[in-house]
């Protein structure tokens, strides 16, 4: 009798062993073949950041129309930015990604870890009618193009057409005009800019980028970026001056919010004017769209030319994907004149097209006049981050936040962001 | 499963047989209880020990995660020294552990103590107060975030009983923010407190209450001379889970004010997270992981060293 129990409490446990020993075994395969796929023969891997819904839904309705096998695996942004180079270095990486031109992919390209895809750019290629601007973003030191843009956006003062009307405002053309104009907003007991530095204190370095733009020209602010100049110099100095004069309009709620919430007071017109990209009409009510209306920064110093923000979406491909003829195929179908299109439709943001044969007749005048803006401009920058590190950002949150709380601190708080500064460069 | 394997190995004794030792007793261990305990340990060792003794050797490189590290020594944990944002992450750290584990403890105790007579709608009491455990902590935050707001529930209370003088940005103020935080995750964890208070105090006696009672002792002196005493067991508990809880606060923080503002809220797991993954210094975040490691474990140590001295 006892002996039975003990032998049935051993084939028992042995069983279980070997249940359980067959989990773990299959846990580890999963873990080995999640992280990518795409063998010569099956389905390519497009591993997205765009994980707001509409974007996601458009970029999901595009793979689903294009003619080869995809699996999409839409990741939160966050997560995706953390784990890119663990993407990228896997031995079975996803063919391709979706991510920003400029320093990130360099860097990566530097190491090899992205496909060229050179050929895409060649006459006949899908990016070979691409302005030549692009073209130089999408470019790595090796001379060799390792990025498919997509679709960029710009940065304006966006506004209520409607209320502008109300208080009897025009767009304000110089600086001056500009301070004149939140003057009489303030006057009415409207907060003449709104801004969300709470959970998104990148938002700050909005107006820094434009100020320097506008006080210093794009080629000291690209300088100044790279490490160049130093954050503790006169020239910069000069730019928070004019941000101080800028700080009694602000909303003072700007500490509490996020950039999305800092939308609604100026859907309520209880704000009159932000500075954001393109993107903030997703944000804003539908019905209200329309009303949406946006100008440059005013110029300050008419001898500098003039630049405009444009941040530049779009692919990149791994150097190790096992299909390189299907990952440019896939590359080429996401740059072809109508999927640009159809996923600037569905996404419902105010993106524009990278590609020139794009028909944007149908686009909202909004939209078309901000390829107008771009078009016109002599000196394109894309983002703080974009146009440095994530790390050099971080830095500009610590210094740009603390800035708007106490001005009255410029000296010391320049310094100290010098010094974070020179910290990321060395690093 | 250790269990399993203990009951396993009892059976195999003999009963009245004398007590085996040293090796034969080890031989008589049958293999698949080795298999039971030696499976899991190379699990943990695998999945735990193996990447933390990586996170060490990490710690004394610069990486970015792309590429081959680069070994550069001490150099990390010399920056930290001098690092202000790590100051500032240390000493709110020092702040979350007393606040938290005070707060929590002081509230979670007086709350067992009310509620462990019975009395009607206990129940509701004990599970109103629970309830707040059951959300996770990322959904604490956000939901203590809409309170905050300058329009938000709590400035508008205040202002209806004639406190608006007391209106504040609360997330946004350096001088407020941390203790906005912390009051959001003291309110989450005062019923898990409360719970094992709880439970200890149903191990109390309640005939030595009463005989003290009988002799003349206020209810203040049968607190701490009678019951406390025997809730001894239960303290070390609260003690070793309220620190290990303020040490690894991560996700209450980063879903109300990502440290913010300018690094004020910043502890030094919210700073490890954003130098390692959001900055990619997988290196420098790796000498900060082991700083709070070094932390966790002379709490513990002390902790284990006092619980074993009191067993025996």
């Amino acid at each position: 009798m006892n002996d039975r129990i003990t032998l049935s409490r051993r084939g028992f446990l042995a069983g279980t062993t070997v249940i359980g020993g067959a989990a773990l075994l299959s846990a580890c395969v999963g873990t080995g073949g999640a992280a990518g796929g795409g063998g010569a023969s099956g389905a390519l891997t497009l591993q997205s950041s765009l994980s707001d819904p509409a974007p996601k839904a458009a970029l999901a309705s595009v793979v689903k129309s294009y003619k080869g096998k995809v699996t999409l695996n839409t990741v939160a942004i966050e997560q995706f930015r953390a784990q890119l180079s663990t993407y990228l270095t896997s031995s079975a990486p996803p063919d391709v990604l979706t991510w920003y031109a400029g320093s990130v992919a360099n860097d990566y390209a530097s190491k090899d870890l992205l496909l060229d895809v050179s050929d895409l750019w060649k006459s006949g290629g899908a990016c070979a009618n691409f302005p030549p601007a692009l073209k130089a973003l999408s470019t790595a030191a090796s001379g060799k193009q390792i990025f498919v843009p997509t679709n960029y956006y710009w940065w304006g003062i966006f506004h209520k057409k409607s209320a502008f009307a109300e208080w009897g405002i025009t767009q304000p053309k110089t600086w001056d005009e500009f301070l004149a104009v939140c003057d009489k907003l303030k006057s009415k007991g409207i907060s003449p800019l709104t801004m969300g530095t709470g959970s998104t204190p990148w938002v700050a370095s909005g107006w820094f980028d434009y100020l320097d733009l506008r006080v210093n020209g794009a080629t000291f602010h690209r300088e100044l970026l790279a490490g160049k100049h130093s954050f503790d110099s006169t020239e910069v100095r000069n730019v928070m001056k004019h941000y101080a004069e800028i700080l009694p309009f602000i909303d003072p709620n700007a500490p509490s919010y996020s950039w999305q919430e800092a939308v609604t007071p100026l859907v309520q017109n209880k704000s009159a004017m932000y500075l954001i990209g393109a993107f903030v009409t997703q944000s804003v009510p539908t019905e209200q769209v329309d009303d949406i209306d946006f100008f440059s920064v005013p110029t300050i110093d008419s001898s500098i030319p003039s630049a405009e923000e444009a941040p530049t979406d779009g692919y990149f491909a791994s150097a190790k994907t096992g299909n390189k003829k299907g990952t440019l195929d896939l590359l080429a179908y996401l740059a072809a004149p109508k999927t640009q299109q159809d996923f600037i439709a569905t996404s419902k943001s105010s993106n524009l097209p990278t590609s020139p044969d794009v028909n944007t007749s149908g686009f909202s005048p909004l939209v078309q006049k901000g390829v107008k803006l771009l078009a016109e401009t002599k000196e394109i920058t894309q983002f703080f981050n974009r146009d440095s590190s994530d790390a050099l950002q971080t830095t500009a949150d610590t210094a740009l936040t603390k800035f708007m709380a106490q001005p009255g601190d410029v000296s010391s708080i320049l310094k100290d962001w010098q010094t974070a500064a020179e910290k990321v460069w060395k690093a | 499963m250790t269990q399993t394997a203990l009951l396993a190995a009892r059976s195999q004794r003999a009963p009245g047989a004398k007590r085996p030792k040293g090796r034969s007793r080890l031989a008589r261990v049958p293999r698949i209880i080795w298999v039971f305990l030696l499976l899991p340990l190379a699990a943990e060792l695998a999945l735990v020990f193996w990447p933390a003794l990586n996170s060490f050797s990490l710690s004394m490189t610069t990486w970015n995660g792309v590429g081959p590290a680069v070994n550069v020594g001490f150099k990390n944990y010399q920056d930290l020294l001098t690092d202000p944002i790590y100051q500032t992450a240390l000493i709110n750290n020092v702040i979350w552990v007393v606040g938290f584990g005070g707060a929590s403890v002081i509230i979670g105790l007086a709350l067992a103590v009310a509620l462990n007579r019975p009395r009607r709608g206990i129940g509701i009491y004990r599970s109103v107060i629970y309830l707040p455990m059951v959300l996770s902590l990322a959904v604490t935050g956000i939901f203590w975030r809409v309170l905050y707001q300058p329009d938000g529930t709590l400035n508008l209370r205040l202002e209806a009983i004639g406190l608006g003088f007391l209106k504040h940005q609360w997330l946004a103020d350096p001088n407020t923010a941390l203790y906005a935080v912390l009051i959001a995750a003291v309110w989450r964890q005062v019923g898990y407190i409360m719970v094992l208070y709880l439970a200890g105090l149903k191990g109390v006696d309640p005939a030595l209450e009463e005989a003290a009672s009988v002799d003349g002792a206020t209810a203040w002196q049968r607190f701490w001379r009678i019951v406390m005493p025997q809730l001894s067991g239960v303290n070390s508990i609260v003690f070793a889970v309220t620190v290990i809880d303020s040490l690894r606060t991560f996700d209450i923080v980063w879903a109300m004010t990502r440290g913010g503002p300018y690094n004020s809220t910043q502890l030094l797991s919210t700073y490890m997270f954003q130098e390692s993954f959001t900055v990619l210094n997988l290196g420098y975040g790796s000498a900060i992981a082991v700083t709070i490691f070094l932390l966790a474990i002379v709490f513990i140590i002390t902790y284990l060293v006092r619980a074993t001295r009191e067993e025996s």
